[in-house]
């Protein structure tokens, strides 16, 4: 019925409950053999889209797939899929082992694997207690148990590490990890990066929605170089200059001052001097990963992208107005772009990274225009840019 | 598969203390109110029987020795106690939801219409236990206190304790349905006993006195109370010899079933009660987003 290879395919997913959209045109894939984190803001549409794609809410759009079939096509879909969605799905006076024997009833997996994944998620002791008498904690260990009876070959985790203790999580890590080791796939969402930040291979980041990013957390990572925020006296000739020095990632941030990457700020200062132009203020600006995420989900750099609460599309200079055409996007059509086993990041990297010229192209462009235009027409520099490879990701 | 989920369903109904919680009281009512009918058929006919009365009933041509007056406890005493399996029904999804388990449930369910046709099947085996401890209660009840000539016969108690397990299993799908439409279980509990047991009589006291008794019929409870009513009327009709016409309407309202129809056709009326919620119910839940 399904092609076994784990992978998780979401196309376009759009829901809308009443006059919210919660997910607009959202698409990632997630691959076996790593560890997927899916990250966005409280109420980015999160829990909808893993709801969405185990058949529990029926998109307003696109669709989902898990082994190359919709959830409902899986026949028996617990042996394929195992999820965690919430703490709270169970009857507080049925005990754990009871809880566990129901479903491992309707799944169709001998009684004695709830006693299994009971040890396995260290619940072995409370067995036979009331789950309404367990901690978060325990529950969420309880929820883990449920989803692995039917030792699924694809495990979802919706905020698995609420209520649990640091000890819980560390556990927890050392789990999914070495459940993806044997070649198996786990999408975990998180709000926090920080805290699956040590889990995860692969992150797709979404914020009111849509996708933001998508790509290896390492990738991610290397983008976090420090920039140099300079203000010149005479901007096109401290460009000129880097450019005479090589230097490709410029960009000109709305307040009026150049971004210059690739180079520390006492290069910068003298490459300045060297051109004769003055610095009227020079910053070095070091961006953390959890900066990095929370500037892709803030809406700062969302205005770029299709975004319903950034104005029209219309208004957006380049690329065509559609789905996240983000330099880190990848399309949805992944079956024959990605290997099965293991994951070279080059694959990822290619469409991130625009070729030099090209980017110096953007950048005339875009220095050319008038900077009250750049404030009103020219989008800040985003990761969703199409075409403009976005700060950090451009050279 | 089927049967796999027909296993899950049955355990989570045997897991909790919920049936055992709600199949006490009912076996509770049933036996009491079996007693108490009894209690009441028997001193009813004990001043019949008596000498005084003996005269009269003789002038109009009676013999009420053979009335098997019990019948009608019987059936008052099933009605009543139906509507805890009722109200048992009307948790099967309500709770679910309320609980959230229904995540789980969907989530190891290869669809939706195999879950809820599982849930189907478990709280139709539902009904019909409740059904049998009704009868066997209202019956131990009903010969404590009755006189052994107001007894049915052998093949009027089987036809009793048929209607009654079917109004049983009937009244369970009712309750899955309309707890299906409303979700949450203490508002589902709370509508089901108020129109049952208080609204819908209201309604029929209403009907009666405007003299168009026999839309009663037409009413669920009315009509599910017809199912057990008429069945008693008819035995007790059947036996009692020579009964005048003006008599067959009061000897419907003492059975419960006044202003309803035949036995089948009131199990017919109910039914479709049943399907209509049940129907409705199973629609909400097959469209419903689970968040």
């Amino acid at each position: 019925m399904h092609d076994g290879s784990g992978r998780i395919v979401v196309q376009g997913l759009t829901k809308q409950f009443g006059p919210v959209t919660a997910v607009q045109n959202l698409s990632f894939t997630v691959e076996p053999g790593s560890v997927t984190g899916f990250l966005g803001p409280n109420g980015a549409g999160k829990t909808t889209t893993l709801r969405m794609l185990l058949g529990l809410v029926t998109p307003t759009a696109g669709s989902s797939f898990i082994n190359g079939r919709p959830f409902h096509q899986l026949g028996n879909p617990a042996r394929v899929v195992g999820a965690v969605l919430e703490a709270q799905g169970f009857h507080p006076k049925r005990t754990a082992r009871n809880h566990l024997r129901v479903y491992a009833a309707a799944i169709g997996v001998p009684d004695q694997a709830a006693d299994h994944v009971l040890d396995l998620v260290g619940l072995g002791a409370a067995a036979g207690r009331k789950a309404g008498g367990f901690s978060l904690g325990m529950k969420q260990r309880l929820a883990l148990a449920t989803a692995l009876l039917g030792d699924p070959q694809v495990l979802v985790l919706d905020e698995p590490a609420n209520g649990l203790d640091p000890e819980g999580i560390a556990w927890l890590r050392t789990f999914l990890q070495s459940y993806a080791r044997a070649g198996r796939t786990v999408l975990i969402s998180s709000h926090l990066l920080a805290e699956i930040e040590q889990t995860v291979d692969q992150v797709v980041i979404v914020s009111r929605g849509q996708t933001m990013y998508y790509g290896s957390l390492d990738q991610l990572r290397g983008s976090q170089r420090s920039r140099v925020l300079v203000q010149p006296s005479d901007a096109g000739a401290l460009v000129a200059a880097l450019q005479a020095e090589g230097v490709t990632g410029i960009e000109q941030v709305p307040d009026g001052r150049l971004a210059v990457s690739g180079m520390d700020a006492k290069q910068v200062a003298d490459a300045a001097l060297k051109a004769g132009v003055s610095v009227y203020g020079i910053q070095e600006e070091r961006v953390d990963l959890e900066q990095l995420f929370f500037q892709l989900t803030n809406g700062q750099y969302t205005a770029a992208g299709p975004n319903p609460f950034a104005g029209p599309q219309g208004q957006i200079p380049q690329g065509p107005p559609g789905p996240q055409q983000s330099g880190y996007y990848a399309a949805p059509t992944p079956s024959g772009q990605f290997p099965q086993q293991g994951y070279p990041p080059q694959q990822y990297q290619q469409p991130q990274f625009p070729p030099p010229d090209y980017q110096q192209q953007q950048y005339q462009q875009q220095f050319q225009q008038p900077p009250q235009d750049n404030q009103q027409q020219q989008p800040p520099p985003g990761y969703q840019q199409p075409g403009q490879g976005g700060y950090g990701g451009g050279n | 598969m089927l049967m796999n989920l027909v296993k899950a369903e049955f355990r989570k109904t045997t897991t909790t203390g919920l049936w055992w919680g709600i199949m006490i009281p009912t076996v509770l009512i049933a036996l009491g109110w079996a007693l108490g009918t009894g209690a009441i058929g028997k001193s009813i006919m004990d001043v019949v029987n008596s000498s005084d009365a003996e005269n009269l009933t003789e002038l109009l041509g009676i013999d009420s020795s053979q009335w098997q007056v019990s019948v009608f406890g019987m059936a008052r005493s099933i009605n009543i106690a139906t509507v805890f399996p009722m109200i048992f029904g009307g948790l099967a999804i309500s709770n679910e939801i309320s609980r959230r388990t229904i995540t789980t449930t969907f989530l190891t369910a290869p669809n939706r219409v195999a879950a809820l046709t599982a849930k189907l099947l478990v709280y139709v085996a539902w009904g019909a236990i409740f059904g049998l401890a009704i009868v066997a209660a209202v019956s131990i009840g009903i010969v404590f206190t009755s006189d052994s000539a107001a007894l049915p016969d052998a093949a009027g108690w089987i036809a009793m304790a048929g209607v009654g397990i079917l109004s049983s299993i009937l009244m369970t799908m009712f309750g899955v349905g309309v707890g299906a439409l409303m979700t949450s279980p203490i508002a589902t509990t709370i509508v089901l006993i108020l129109y049952m047991l208080i609204l819908e009589n209201g309604i029929q006291l209403v009907l009666a006195a405007q003299g168009v008794p026999s839309i009663i019929g037409f009413l669920p409870n009315g009509a599910v109370n017809g199912l057990t009513g008429s069945v008693a009327a008819n035995l007790f009709l059947s036996t009692a010899g020579v009964v005048p016409d003006e008599l067959n309407e009061v000897i419907r309202g003492i059975a419960g079933a006044l202003g309803a129809f035949d036995w089948w056709l009131s199990g017919l009326i109910f039914l479709v009660w049943t399907a209509v919620f049940f129907l409705g119910g199973w629609a909400a839940t097959q469209r419903k987003d689970i968040t």
